[in-house]
């Protein structure tokens, strides 16, 4: 039997206004794989991210997570009509969404932040939550910043741990929108290593991104978009090593210097 | 000129300043509790997408900041009973009416509040999963509530002022008290410089105690 996708999008569309940002989309992803999206600045990368968990809302075709329909639900005679707030909340708390600009809540300390889904969304008791936070903050490398308050951290810090604020959630899959483009440069790598470990645990992930080293290396597939499109969807070899469309090719050529 | 400053005249009546405080203390009490309660309520519409919530609340802020405080008291406690049948006393109709009033301004300063929070906030909110209730309470508001502190402080030495108003609906307040005084004793210089006092020393400890609070978020971070 074939493994259902835990992501599967069709025909997606979305405009603000007059413009159109996502000019219908499809692609799938497998419970345990790596989705990579690359591509210019103002491609839409971003907006697909954040329609997957309903951050934005779409005007046309579906996303499904899960085998459910987001965002959405079918009436009576199969038409769509916007879903209840409570089951969007649900399949929220079951994807972790990372952040370009971190977005940690800066009257919490790190402990905090990290318990604040697990006590306030799932209801859990704060000892257990906070067992597992510490956990959590262990495997970034955050042991000792428990206490802190956001502020006082470097931005890889930060990350860091609104990496682990979403994983405290355990969420079945996990988006990052650019999480290393607000970094320095020295600040790149601890992120990216916490998330390369992610990976080769067997997480969901659906990354857009701008570190082509990251895509090639740790992403299944890589999906190239431009102007609201698929532009290219397929392993790294085939994108960087061999890619079929022109626009692929001369993107890498000036991202890659 | 040779003015003569009685404050022996002052200190023997001193019980009606007492009392005047009371009453004042009161008036900023029930006044400040319905200020903020639909202050909080109207700032959230007002901050709503939804025009439904979003247009009520701003034709009442307006309404309430473009026409002047006493008309409005004088209409709650002399023309609403002719209107609705519903008659309040002095007391409870000056607190209701500043009350209203202030509601309109902290409405204001809860939505400025608000609107000044990054959205990557209540995004991040949204994407562990919180309702908006849950966003707002745990994440947007303690952290909105620091930035509305000093004009929050504003609003309350202006409020707390603002209850000598209540003299016109011959409410008992320290100014109307004073005024009574006045009539007896003819030291209406020695009285309001008195009633002044009094309201720096009631204001005073609140402002202090904002700078404080200012102090310890910034020290903290």
């Amino acid at each position: 039997m074939i493994e259902k996708p835990i992501i599967r999008v069709e025909g997606l569309r979305k405009n603000f206004g007059k413009l159109e940002v996502l000019r219908g989309l499809g692609f799938e992803v497998k419970r345990g794989e790596v989705l990579a999206i690359i591509g210019p600045s103002g491609s839409g990368k971003s907006t697909l991210l954040r329609c997957l968990n309903f951050l934005e809302d779409y005007q046309a075709g579906e996303i499904h997570f899960e085998e459910q329909l987001v965002g959405y639900r079918r009436d009576a005679k199969g038409r769509l009509k916007p879903d209840t707030e409570s089951s969007i909340r649900r399949i929220r708390a079951r994807m972790g969404m990372v952040f370009q600009s971190f977005n940690l809540f800066p009257h919490k300390t790190v402990l905090e932040n990290v318990i604040e889904g697990p006590v306030i969304v799932r209801g859990e008791s704060r000892g257990a939550a906070e067992a597992r936070a510490r956990a959590l903050l262990e495997r970034v490398g955050l042991a000792d910043k428990v206490a802190t308050y956001p502020t006082k951290l470097s931005g890889g810090q930060q990350q860091r741990a609104a990496i682990a604020r979403a994983l405290a959630m355990q969420p079945a899959a996990m988006l990052f929108d650019e999480p290393t483009s607000a970094l320095d440069p020295e600040l790149v790598g601890e992120v990216l290593e916490v998330m390369q470990s992610l990976a080769a645990e067997g997480m969901t992930m659906v990354v857009v991104t701008h570190e082509m080293g990251f895509a090639r290396q740790v992403a299944d597939r890589v999906m190239m978009m431009d102007r609201g499109e698929i532009v290219e969807l397929g392993p790294p070899s085939q994108i960087f090593g061999a890619p079929e469309s022109p626009r692929t090719a001369e993107f890498l050529r000036r991202v890659l210097h | 000129m040779g003015y003569v400053w009685q404050w022996q005249m002052i200190w023997d009546y001193r019980q009606v300043f007492y009392r005047g405080v009371e009453v004042t203390a009161i008036l900023t009490f029930w006044a400040l509790l319905i200020g903020m309660a639909l202050g909080l309520v109207l700032g959230l519409m007002r901050s709503s997408r939804a025009a439904w919530l979003r247009v009520p609340a701003a034709v009442y802020i307006d309404v309430f900041r473009a026409t002047p405080i006493l008309v409005q008291l004088v209409w709650i406690y002399y023309a609403l009973p002719i209107l609705t049948g519903v008659q309040m006393g002095n007391i409870a109709s000056a607190s209701v009416g500043i009350g209203l009033h202030a509601a309109a301004y902290i409405a204001e300063i809860f939505r400025a509040g608000i609107a000044s929070i990054d959205r990557g906030q209540s995004d991040a909110a949204k994407s562990l999963g919180m309702s908006y209730g849950q966003a707002m309470r745990r994440i947007i508001l303690p952290q909105a509530v620091r930035r509305m502190v000093p004009p929050f402080i504003n609003e309350f030495a202006t409020l707390m002022k603002l209850t000598t108003l209540g003299s016109v609906l011959a409410v008992n307040e320290l100014l109307h008290e004073a005024e009574n005084l006045i009539n007896n004793t003819y030291r209406p210089l020695e009285t309001y410089t008195v009633v002044a006092i009094v309201f720096g020393l009631l204001i005073y400890p609140f402002i202090w105690l904002s700078q404080r609070l200012e102090q310890h978020w910034k020290t903290r971070g």
